[in-house]
């Protein structure tokens, strides 16, 4: 296979893994070893010269990062598929064959002990979502895994004979090397790969645009502060702090697959600028250098990673309350509409009946020729009209059966009032409930989420007419809704003349499942409390100095 | 059309309904009234003129029940139809104790309104004739002198014409000229004649007991 048809092939796989595809067992080991090759080759570039030390060894880390990918049963061919990339990049550098064998051998030894670690706290494929799974992943993979895989390196050496380096000091630095570059590589594989190149191409042009800045910001002042001839020696401090910002932000803004790709930025400039003798870290010996810009490294990673896990975690926790909220919101209205289905059959048969009977007297009109066409104009108007009330009553139902995103428009409430006392005007009429309103002339305006009001206002609206045909004789049924402007807000009350509501009732009626209704959820107060806080407003309910109880929403003006 | 003359009234309280089957009960052949609430036909009395009314069941105010028990307390004979748009079994069982002739769902095909008002205006007529009948024979009743009414009551309980004689303590020939007299006032030729006028003005169940 020549080098154009290898990359066009690699080209139509990740083309085939960004739609969504995961490769198939062939390129999942092609990904790995092109993946090992050009990992170890990065590791070489990462000496510092004279003495051959490598300041960051991504191969091992990468391996470590595909098995927690991978189901387990495919380690074993996922590791053999690096031995080709080893071998190939390893023999170049003239190392004994031995030596190099050991080092694939331990290499190995590191990926298994982390993946191993990590699979045995969390089983499956490792996301890094939560605090306790990054947590596991430093502990295992980044501290336990390169610690004891030194060990084996370092002996392997010794055993071999490769080299004159004394064996704490390999042990030493073999593990700084891959403590760096698990902490850069692991979570910026296992963060991309769960967060999907997919996701990144739906981002809106605004999110796109602060990504670029993010990124394009990180690299100047990564640029300036290790990339440069170092000027002033006593500068150089301050310039530790200078990506600082551009960190917080990518932790903060970007999530975890942000905050690795910032660190992997950080980590790759920082020591391409001391392998070429630029920056802060060119003072000393090799092994000194190396050890302060490692050390710096993982510092300002490690932070990061846990700040960026952390506000992930508590947005979702948000995110999911948020999702309960409208959901639960939904549901109670739901079940509030099939509670006033017959109602709502009633304000749909009346149109239907109006629209037949015109029809029909149409035609009898016509058939007897007795219909003068002023007579038949008029009627075809009268269907015109209630078809429009029909469909009117169908698009209200429609917009509160749907479920919605909260969203917040300016609404004149009046106008809510008059919506919510047409949908349930069936029900009120079927229950000899007469309906009073008053409502305020020139109310200002609320700003609100026009399902949630009217559910709120249904709501009210409803258990009033409920507590009115259970405890108060028809003829009594009298239902008042006013609206009048207070202090910079709307208030809306809704008056019943039923029994009203007890000490303990008032006490709890506003708690989740507490219901003196037969078939009530005991959802319909507490969720329209909830909804009004949602829209910084009040809900309260008094009983009335004659007999019923009065229910009163204040909602703050636009 | 027979149903030219009757009148049938029409309450609800749906504005379009309302007009609607007001146009279908006119293109039918009816006069037709409308009402847009109980207090309003309560309010406006129709005449009762021969015919049937149309009751919403569903209205603020007076429910349609309602309105139905304050037309039998005004002594309103007429047959009601009930409509309704939400019906419920319970309704409806309701409605039809207190003496709905029927029940109908909104919305409801013109042949099956027209059917049923056909139907509760013929009841209509049927009852207005029987009252007829019936007003007729309360005036010849009226009209029997003291003697000649206990002559009737004792021949509509059997008796022969000297047992009457005997209760009433005259001539037998006495009695025969009374119950002649008395068969003519009541415009009757033979017992079961009479038997049957003085059978109609009975209160419902008088026999019963």
């Amino acid at each position: 296979m020549d080098v154009h048809s290898a990359s066009r092939r690699l080209l139509d796989l990740t083309g085939r893994w960004r739609a969504g595809a995961v490769p198939g067992p062939l390129a999942q080991m092609l990904l790995v070893a092109v993946g090992y090759y050009a990992a170890a080759r990065v590791g070489f570039a990462f000496t510092l010269q004279p003495h051959p030390i490598s300041t960051l060894w991504p191969p091992n880390a990468l391996l470590l990062a595909t098995l927690l990918l991978a189901p387990g049963r495919a380690w074993w061919w996922l590791l053999a598929a690096a031995l080709p990339a080893h071998l190939l990049v390893e023999l170049q550098s003239g190392v004994p064959k031995t030596m190099v064998l050991g080092w694939y051998a331990s290499n190995c030894s590191e990926a298994l002990i982390g993946a191993a670690l990590v699979r045995g706290f969390v089983p499956g494929p490792l996301r890094l979502d939560s605090l306790r799974k990054v947590g596991l992943f430093l502990l295992c993979a980044v501290l336990a895994a390169p610690l004891l895989s030194s060990f084996i390196d370092a002996a392997l050496v010794h055993l071999i004979g490769w080299g004159e380096s004394a064996y704490w000091d390999m042990v030493q630095r073999r593990f700084a090397a891959n403590v760096l570059a698990e902490l850069t590589v692991g979570p910026l594989i296992l963060t991309w790969a769960a967060f999907g190149v997919a996701r990144l191409r739906a981002a809106s042009m605004a999110r796109s645009a602060e990504t670029a800045a993010l990124f394009g910001g990180l690299f100047a002042v990564c640029l300036v502060a290790f990339d440069l001839p170092q000027i002033d020696a006593h500068v150089a401090p301050a310039l530790f702090y200078a990506p600082l910002p551009f960190l917080l932000w990518a932790a903060v803004r970007m999530g975890t697959p942000g905050a690795a790709s910032a660190i992997a930025l950080l980590t790759v400039t920082t020591i391409w600028g001391a392998v070429n003798g630029l920056g802060p870290f060119v003072d000393g010996t090799p092994a000194d250098t190396a050890r302060e810009m490692q050390l710096f490294l993982i510092a300002a990673s490690v932070p990061m990673l846990l700040l960026a896990v952390a506000l992930e975690e508590r947005s979702r926790a948000e995110r999911e309350a948020h999702e309960q909220r409208l959901q639960l919101t939904h549901l109670s209205r739901v079940a509030m509409l099939g509670e006033l289905s017959g109602g709502i059959a009633h304000e749909l048969n009346q149109p239907l009946t109006a629209i037949l009977s015109n029809a029909q007297a149409a035609q009898h009109f016509i058939a007897n020729k007795t219909g003068s066409p002023e007579m038949l104009s008029e009627i075809l108007q009268d269907i015109v009209l209630a078809d429009v009330r029909a469909s009117e009553v169908i698009r209200r139902l429609h917009s509160l059966f749907r479920r919605g995103e909260t969203e917040f428009r300016p609404l004149d409430v009046n106008a809510l009032v008059g919506e919510v006392l047409d949908i349930v005007h069936g029900d009120l009429v079927t229950r000899s409930i007469e309906v009073r309103r008053h409502l305020g002339a020139s109310l200002p305006e609320v700003s609100g989420d026009r399902v949630e009001l009217q559910q709120v206002l249904l709501n009210l609206v409803v258990n009033a007419s409920e507590a009115m045909s259970a405890g108060t004789a028809p003829g009594h049924r009298v239902l008042t809704v006013c609206t009048e402007a207070e202090a910079g807000a709307v208030k809306v009350s809704v008056i019943d003349s039923g029994p009203g509501f007890t000490a303990e009732q008032r006490e709890r009626m506003f708690e989740a499942f507490y219901t003196t209704k037969a078939q009530g959820l005991g959802l319909g107060l507490s969720i329209s409390r909830a909804i009004m806080r949602v829209h910084n407003g009040h809900l309260w309910g008094d009983a009335n100095p004659g007999s019923g109880a009065s229910f009163h929403i204040t909602l703050p003006a636009a | 059309m027979s149903s030219a003359q009757a009148c049938v009234s029409v309450v609800d309280d749906d504005a379009a309904v309302l007009r609607s089957v007001g146009r279908l009960l006119q293109a039918a052949g009816y006069s037709v009234r409308t009402f847009s609430s109980g207090q309003d036909f309560l309010a406006h009395p129709d005449g009762g003129a021969p015919g049937c009314i149309v009751i919403d069941l569903s209205m603020p105010g007076l429910s349609g029940l309602q309105l139905q028990q304050a037309l039998t307390k005004k002594a309103d004979r007429r047959p009601v139809v009930f409509i309704s748009g939400a019906g419920s079994i319970a309704t409806s069982v309701e409605a039809m104790k207190a003496g709905a002739v029927d029940f109908l769902t909104k919305p409801f095909d013109a042949s099956r309104l027209l059917g049923v008002i056909g139907a509760a205006v013929e009841r209509d007529r049927g009852s207005r004739g029987a009252q007829l009948e019936r007003a007729a024979v309360d005036t010849r009743l009226a009209s029997l002198t003291p003697r000649e009414r206990e002559v009737l009551d004792l021949v509509v309980a059997g008796k022969l014409n000297k047992q009457i004689a005997a209760e009433l303590g005259t001539a037998e020939k006495t009695v025969k000229v009374h119950r002649a007299r008395m068969m003519r006032k009541m415009q009757v030729d033979s017992l079961a004649g009479l038997v049957r006028a003085w059978t109609s003005i009975q209160p419902p169940g008088a026999y019963s007991t």
